[in-house]
């Protein structure tokens, strides 16, 4: 069982890029004047896909969460195959980190998993395994994001926080789906060589949350739809907590669910360390 | 006898403290067959590998008994593979006990990992937790931030498991014409204070790299043989450890999206065997062992390739091994149907003797922890670690249940 990355990196992550410009007083006045006749219509009418999509990923989230991670694989028969995961997440302000331990199944029970990830554009996240009938923690290699975790409908780039700035952003429509409008936003990679060629979100209008998602392949089929299922308000901050991978092509789905979450509960800067990854939890 | 006291000893244990204890484990049934002497078996093997974890506030208990039983000659093993206590303190830990200790960046190659001897009965195609012998040692680890320095104290001796005579694994590396007589007067390692083994390391895990510093005052776990010439015309042959200091290190970086692996130690005084009846067939030289590793995943498929290269300093003629010996090692892993199907193929090249051994293997999940593994073990060449096996291609069957 491969077993490499990471699950929905929903960081607090600040983007704002200022630029500041030299005018005299009367200039700016009028500016001023004229910014905030056309303000209240530009906010209202011109919100870009851009916007929106930093608006998700600068949504806060909390300094730490930890919880119950179960992932369900559903096969085309219907068959399902379960793996457990313990979490904890922390936010080191330019960094985030990231351990998981397995809990199940029985071949996988204790390995763990540390992942860094860097809000630097372009730096990979670095990552290690730790293999308890090996005694080691081992670096792997970052670079496999098209890869799936643990055999599910999920790669480890769907379970990340793709920067805004790795795509072209596109509000096509506003569409309301079980009573909440969404904002509809097409993302283009600007990297030719992407796993996907385009992908369609639903944003919830105001909550910045995700409702539903499409992946389409390189032939711009359509190849998987997220399903944000439940979320929950914990101390102020959305998480989602039952979300659903199905893939169209090949029929089988993951379930995706998020139990016993706990939110800026103060976790330990230690334990992000090869000692708690050879330790457990 | 011994078997039985320990059964009973770990039974009661684990009825004791049922409800706290944590059993995990797996029972494996593994066949294998050799392909050159008409499908002949080599393993008929049935494995119960318990684990029990017991932990109570910062304290941990891990038992780790094994049952072997070998139906080819009707033999049950027991042995207790690890035993021993975790102590968590702040930014200490301790642990006690017959315990594995691995360390370095290698994979399947032992340079800077010198701490838990081998058990090659059946040369180096069990799976590593199974190699490597559990030692009794205390370990104490002090942690940094991301850096840990560890120190090892193992008080009693324990030697590599070679095969036994009889073994398909069995090589007699004394090819004398005359008769051999074995004097075993100084075979053993006292069991005392004196002839203790000491490691120490610092470790670094962080963004940039990961490395690790070793130094180690150890007994060679395998001995040299010194022979003397007798009036009679036999030749004695006296097995005797000799001490083995070594200092080494090595790291692991994150490179244009591989990983690249170092690992190096160099080992003062190591004994080596040579056709030099004036020394008794053995010189002492130092010795130096590195290896350079790259990690990489390429449309799906883990990659790994190795060099490795062994370098015996003010080299002499007369001496058995040869003054450099390289070995590159290779492994290419693919999963396919959602991770339930892995191809894998492992092989060691050793450059000098132009052998190799292959390791093919499809791994099939047929449930969650429940696993059958098909593999083949072929040797190629006539003559090295690898080509001296040229006999015994295997291709073999694994059953697996974890639980």
């Amino acid at each position: 069982m491969m077993i490499k990355n990471n699950y929905e990196n929903q960081e607090e992550k600040m983007l704002s890029k200022t630029k500041s410009r030299s005018l005299s007083g009367k200039k700016i006045t009028l500016m001023l004047l004229a910014l905030l006749a056309a303000g209240t219509v530009l906010s209202a009418q011109e919100i870009t896909g851009l916007t929106i999509i930093e608006n998700v990923y600068n949504r806060p989230t909390g300094q730490d969460q930890e919880g119950d991670l179960t992932m369900s694989l559903i096969n085309s028969r219907g068959d399902e195959r379960v793996r457990e995961i313990k979490q904890f997440l922390k936010d080191f302000g330019d960094m985030e980190k990231k351990i998981m331990f397995f809990v199940s199944p029985a071949d996988v029970r204790n390995t763990s998993f540390m992942n860094w990830s860097y809000d630097k554009v372009g730096k990979d996240d670095d990552q290690w395994i730790y293999l308890p009938a090996l005694k080691k923690v081992k670096r792997i290699s970052g670079d496999s994001k098209s890869d799936y975790f643990m055999g599910s409908d999920f790669t480890y780039d769907d379970l990340g926080d793709r920067h805004p700035s790795s795509d072209t952003h596109k509000l096509l429509s506003e569409e309301t789906i079980d009573g909440e409008v969404c904002y509809v936003v097409e993302s283009i990679p600007k990297e030719e060589e992407y796993m996907y060629s385009k992908t369609i979100t639903w944003i919830i209008k105001d909550k910045w949350i995700g409702k539903k998602k499409e992946f389409y392949d390189e032939d711009e089929d359509l190849l998987k739809t997220l399903t944000v299922k439940e979320s929950e308000k914990i101390k102020d901050y959305i998480v989602i907590t039952l979300s659903e991978m199905h893939n169209i092509q090949k029929d089988h789905t993951t379930k995706m669910e998020l139990k016993n979450v706990k939110v800026n509960t103060g976790i330990s800067d230690n334990k992000f360390t090869e000692r708690m990854m050879k330790r457990g939890m | 006898m011994k078997q039985t006291i320990l059964i009973i000893m770990i039974l009661v244990f684990a009825f004791m403290l049922n409800a706290q204890i944590i059993h995990h484990g797996f029972a494996r049934t593994y066949l294998g067959a050799l392909t050159e002497q008409d499908g002949e078996y080599s393993v008929l093997q049935n494995t119960f590998d318990w684990r029990l974890d017991y932990g109570k506030g910062d304290v941990a208990l891990y038992v780790n008994p094994v049952f072997d039983y070998n139906a080819l000659n009707d033999n049950l093993d027991i042995t207790l593979r690890q035993a021993y206590m975790d102590i968590y303190f702040d930014n200490f830990d301790l642990c006690i006990g017959k315990q594995q200790i691995i360390w370095g960046k290698a994979d399947g190659v032992f340079i800077t990992d010198i701490i838990s001897p081998r058990d090659l009965s059946e040369f180096i195609l069990p799976d590593f937790d199974e190699i490597r012998i559990g030692i009794n040692a205390v370990k104490f680890d002090y942690y940094l931030g991301n850096s840990t320095f560890e120190a090892v104290w193992i008080p009693t001796f324990q030697a590599t498991i070679t095969p036994r005579k009889g073994s398909i694994w069995y090589k007699n590396m004394l090819d004398f014409s005359m008769p051999i007589v074995y004097d075993y007067h100084n075979y053993d390692v006292g069991n005392k204070l004196s002839e203790s083994e000491i490691a120490l390391k610092y470790s670094y895990l962080g963004s940039a790299i990961d490395f690790e510093l070793m130094t180690a005052y150890m007994w060679d776990d395998n001995p040299a043989m010194h022979f003397f010439p007798q009036p009679d015309t036999t030749i004695l042959i006296k097995p005797e450890y000799h001490r083995l200091p070594l200092a080494g290190a090595s790291f692991s970086k994150a490179v244009s999206g591989a990983v690249v692996r170092w690992e190096g130690a160099y080992y003062f005084e190591k004994r080596f065997a040579a056709e030099d009846f004036s020394v008794n067939g053995v010189k002492e030289k130092d010795y130096v062992h590195y290896l350079i590793g790259y990690d990489h995943n390429w449309f799906g498929m883990n990659i790994s390739f190795q060099f490795i290269q062994e370098y015996i300093m003010d080299y002499e003629e007369d001496m058995r091994n040869d003054e450099f010996s390289s070995t590159m090692t290779f492994l290419i892993t693919e999963d396919f149907l959602r991770e339930t199907l892995r191809l894998e193929f492992f092989t060691y090249y050793g450059i000098n003797n132009e052998d190799a051994l292959l390791r093919p293997k499809v791994v099939y999940d047929f449930a969650d922890g429940f696993e059958v593994q098909l593999g083949a073990n072929i040797f190629v060449g006539d003559e090295g670690n690898f080509g001296q096996y040229d006999k015994n291609d295997m291709v073999y069957l694994k059953l697996k249940l974890s639980f």
